[in-house]
């Protein structure tokens, strides 16, 4: 009888699984409960580790790029983008980006790298969209492009460029002392400013262009230096600050009639005789 | 004892047998799901983690997609057909609403013929169990694995509903084409959305999984409308569809669109594009990272370059009487002569079109970027160029086709012959360069020297190795048909090469801008000297060795130079609008020579200018004639051309040559043609000896001559021993 009722235990099981699927769910729900202990093997997880390494090498890419294009971004000049951009590497603005660092620049620097009039040609035909800069052995190349991205305009900052533009917009010394070209005209700040309140204003604009720079200096001004050379009808001023603890000098580049005016001035000339010396005096102390 | 007491004695033992077997049986099947269970796979949450991988798509420059890599289209089960969804039950597991993830009745069925009926295997897999097996196993088969399998089916199966398995099951099977997932089938297979499938399709795309190679419709449809039959009666027994439905559903027309006959539209150029990025980024991040690339593709152009070179080659066939495709013996492409188009704008350097191969579906290297071919004459423009630049030549002085021979340091003498070997005389450069002289090629890079026309040819945007060798100045050193496009591409522009590229844009899954083409050029070439190319090579179009193409009826304003190499092995044609600049090459991967049925040789004129014109005439159709930019500094003038001087009377051909300023044709030295020189202009013969054999070189225009045309061709005693 033992044996029957066996059976029959046996049978309903077996029919109670073919009806119910007991076994497959018990089976199932004992592997969900050991689902996340388990390793994650298998051409779908293959896929998901190399998406997501791929994505960390995408990511870092852009983390790159954005960084670099954040650091460039806050640069204030063109030396410090120069510096900030590695070798091969590039980097894009936009038009107006570039415009702002361009105003920026002392007038006979910024004329060797570009015209203004060819720039405002450039801005007023509305072609120019965005700007490309690209560190290269000899310094930094600059790509205005179109909306295409073709260049509208190569330029190219080469290292002398590049170095003469550090001189013109960092304080490059301590002392006016240091710098041979102004040793032969140095005065006391009162004595430039006093001069320089005698003339009128749009002549004042033009031996100091952007006084605003000189303002965002801190200390006070204490000398001022007018340079021997000319620089493509340009003449630099250095001015020397002193904060109480140590001096800096700036340059700042002012219109070569300008200028001339002013140091006659400062000389106690009278600005007829020293027109009619300005010939015979630019022989002996202006270089080009 | 009695015989019912034997008899339960006997069943009892049998039974009691049968249950310690059971028992051992499940103690082993206990063993056996724990050994199995140690190397299972976690099972994703939630399943839809199978579409995260990111597509990464290729776009051409209209914004066409072009192609996709991985990922896949998702598509909730309420975007598919019902029919298809059918078609696959009915098909695959036509009890799938009912088990849960095990077909036991199937099972046992398929256990009973594998066993026992010889030479027969039957396969149960549920859908569960395939949706297990694809998404976690390798295709290895072991019983092990099926074991595995079953586990993580039955796991699925209770951790996730019917629909979410069937849909998950639908997004990711292969259906061949590259297409993964219905969505992507649907739309690759008859140019429609999932849900849009009719009975037909259904049957047909549901009967592909099994084996989507030996069931694909471009290739084998029959095969693949016997499977189609075969579904629908599966579908039929299970119910979802009558016989009158199913026989009409066997009977409607597919309509298959054309493009995705085994492979995607322009195939070549998206090997070059994958493998530039696989270069800049690895292949993780290209098959796995979900780039968007934007590329420089015009698919229009793309497709008349494949049409222009396919029909092309087509000709080329029959020229040279080779059995069509259709032939059983010439199935194997080492028989039909191979080609290469490659059409670049010419002021940015985007390459509009590439072709690098008859068929891709045949062959897939890709003539048009890694083949270097001999270039032959093709070479001359850079010489012709080296030899203005360093030399001052000007295209009216005069050279004396003759035999020469010039002596090579450190080896044998070197003696150029012309195609034909067959000379003509005095005669201007420009003659020279249209009728492709060799000897005056020769006495040219004599005189200016290999280094030069390596440099030339470097600037102009040649990249392969060239070998400094007087011979090099008839295209002994290979150049692809891509640098051939690009270089001419400077001349094109007035000197001013620009890169060629062919990737604009790359973004990231999220459209985060990884990189961005900068279209620049530099200067490389004197504006000037580059004109002067220019006109000449405008006259190889006019009446010189690339005349078909205006036979063919191209009008614009184009110029180009035609190649033909040793034997007849490559034979090229290399032509530039102010816009577009195009390269094409014909000729035998195994450099096997190319001649007519009457054994005539193929010349870069019959073999490659035709294909060029073809696909010029349909590339620049509607676009209006657009003059090559004259510098300040160049002007015309009229000369003889055997002389080069003021033309006289008598001068029945006069040529218009370019100069620049300072040069004077009628001052100029002829320091090559003495005998011409210390004639009056007037008094030189107005038709110059373009006599061979008793034959006008030049047929009439719109006659087409059967004679090879007057191609340069080297020949292997021409080379200079190195």
């Amino acid at each position: 009888m033992r044996p029957i009722l066996l059976l029959m235990m046996v049978s309903c099981i077996f029919i109670l699984e073919l009806r119910f699927d007991w076994m497959e769910r018990m089976l199932g729900s004992y592997l969900v409960t050991t689902n996340s202990e388990r390793p994650e093997s298998g051409s779908i997880w293959e896929k998901s580790h190399q998406t997501r390494t791929a994505q960390q090498a995408l990511e870092q890419i852009l983390t790159d790029r954005q960084t670099l294009q954040r650091e460039v971004r806050s640069a204030a000049t063109f030396t410090q983008i120069a510096a900030n951009v590695a070798l091969g590497k590039g980097v894009m603005l936009s038009a107006d980006h570039f415009r702002k660092l361009y105003s920026r620049l002392a007038p006979s620097i910024a004329h060797d790298i570009i015209s203004p009039f060819e720039l405002l040609g450039l801005v007023s035909n509305g072609r120019w969209r965005r700007t490309y800069f690209e560190k290269s052995l000899t310094g930094l190349m600059i790509y205005l492009l179109d909306a295409n991205n073709r260049v509208l305009r190569q330029l190219e900052l080469d290292s002398v460029l590049l170095s003469q533009l550090k001189r013109g917009e960092v304080a490059l010394a301590e002392s006016l002392d240091q710098l041979p070209i102004f040793k032969n005209r140095i005065y006391s700040a009162d004595q430039f400013f006093n001069s320089l309140e005698s003339f009128p204003e749009e002549v004042r604009r033009s031996m100091v262009p952007h006084p605003e720079t000189l303002l965002e200096i801190s200390g006070k001004i204490v000398r001022v230096g007018i340079s021997d050379e000319t620089l493509s009808g340009f003449i630099e001023l250095a001015f020397e600050f002193f904060d109480g603890t140590q001096h800096r000098v700036v340059i700042v580049q002012g219109h070569e009639w300008a200028v001339w005016r002013l140091r006659s001035h400062l000389e106690g000339m009278d600005m007829d005789k020293a027109a009619g010396q300005t010939d015979e005096q630019k022989k002996h102390w202006t270089r080009q | 004892m009695s015989l019912f007491a034997v008899s339960v004695r006997r069943f009892s033992i049998l039974f009691y047998l049968g249950l310690t077997l059971a028992g051992l049986g499940a103690l082993l099947a206990t063993g056996l799901f724990f050994t199995a269970m140690r190397q299972l796979p976690q099972v994703p949450q939630p399943l839809g983690r199978i579409t995260e991988t990111p597509p990464t798509e290729i776009f051409a420059a209209t914004g066409e997609r072009l192609m996709v890599i991985g990922g896949r289209e998702v598509v909730p089960l309420n975007r598919i057909s019902p029919f298809f969804i059918e078609a696959v039950i009915a098909t695959e597991d036509h009890r799938f609403w009912e088990h849960h993830g095990l077909d036991k009745l199937r099972t046992l069925k398929a256990l009973w013929i594998t066993l026992f009926e010889r030479g027969r295997i039957q396969g149960a897999s549920t859908i569960t169990q395939q949706l297990a097996k694809n998404l976690f196993f390798s295709y290895r088969r072991t019983y092990m694995r099926k074991f595995r399998e079953l586990l993580v089916a039955l796991q699925i199966e209770t951790q996730y509903s019917k629909r979410e398995i069937l849909e998950a099951y639908l997004n990711q099977i292969p259906f061949g084409v590259g297409a993964y997932g219905i969505e992507q089938a649907a739309r690759s297979f008859f140019a429609k959305p999932a849900l849009e499938l009719n009975l037909a399709e259904s049957a047909l795309l549901a009967g592909l999984p099994k084996s989507p190679t030996r069931y694909n419709p471009y290739r084998y449809f029959k095969r693949a409308k016997k499977r189609q039959q075969l579904v629908l009666e599966r579908m039929k027994a299970v119910g979802y569809t009558t016989a009158e439905e199913a026989a009409a559903a066997f009977e409607a027309e597919l309509q298959l669109t054309p493009h995705a006959a085994g492979t995607t539209k322009g195939s070549y150029f998206l090997d070059l594009v994958l493998n530039d990025l696989e270069e800049r980024y690895g292949p993780e991040v290209v098959y796995h990272g979900g780039l968007k690339v934007s590329t420089t593709l015009d698919p229009q152009q793309q497709a008349w370059a494949t049409e222009s070179l396919q029909n092309g080659l087509i000709k080329l066939d029959q020229l040279m009487g080779i059995a069509d495709n259709n032939d059983a013996d010439s199935a194997s492409p080492l028989t039909h002569p191979q080609g290469a188009l490659v059409a670049i704008e010419c002021n940015s350097g985007a390459v509009k079109a590439l072709v690098g191969g008859r068929d891709y579906s045949e062959t897939e290297f890709n003539r048009a970027v890694e083949s270097n071919r001999l270039p032959g004459s093709g070479f001359k423009p850079f010489l012709y160029y080296a030899a203005f630049e360093k030399l001052d030549l000007t295209p009216a002085d005069v050279f004396v086709d003759k035999a020469i021979t010039i002596p090579v340091k450190g080896a044998s003498d070197w003696r150029p012959q012309n195609f034909g070997r067959e000379y003509e005389g005095p005669m201007i450069l420009k003659q020279a360069l249209m009728k492709s002289v060799n000897v005056i090629a020769a006495q040219l890079v004599e005189r200016v020297g290999p280094d030069a026309v390596i440099d030339v040819a470097r600037r102009s945007g040649i990249k392969s190795a060239l070998t400094p060798v007087y011979s090099l100045a008839l295209g002994t050193s290979g150049a692809s048909p891509l640098e051939m496009a690009s270089a001419f591409g400077t001349f094109a522009t007035g000197g001013v090469r620009h890169e060629p590229f062919w990737i604009r844009r790359i973004e990231d899954p999220l459209g985060r801008v990884l990189e961005e083409q900068i279209v620049r050029g530099q200067r490389t070439l004197d504006a000037d000297i580059s004109f002067q190319l220019v006109d000449m090579m405008r006259g190889v179009l006019a009446t010189g060795t690339g005349r078909i193409a205006r036979r063919m009826g191209f009008e614009l304003p184009a110029a180009g130079k035609t190649g033909t190499t040793d034997d007849y092995r490559d034979a090229w044609f290399t032509g530039f609008t102010p816009t577009l600049s195009v390269s094409v090459w014909v000729g035998y991967d195994r450099g096997i020579s190319m001649r007519d049925v009457n054994g005539v040789g193929i010349t870069g004129g019959r073999g490659a200018a035709p294909i060029w014109a073809d696909f010029m005439i349909k590339a620049t159709s509607g676009e209006p004639p657009r003059e090559f930019t004259v510098p300040s500094n160049i002007r015309f003038e009229m000369v003889d051309a055997v002389s080069g001087g003021i033309p006289g009377q008598w001068t029945r051909t006069p040529v218009k040559v370019a100069l620049r300023s300072g040069q004077d044709a009628d001052s100029r030295p002829k320091a090559s043609a003495p005998e011409v020189a210390d004639r009056p202009a007037d008094q030189v013969p107005d038709q110059p000896a373009t006599i061979k054999g008793g034959k006008p070189i030049i047929e009439e225009a719109g006659k087409p001559t059967i004679k090879a045309e007057d191609d340069s061709t080297i020949k292997e005693e021409d080379l200079p021993p190195e």
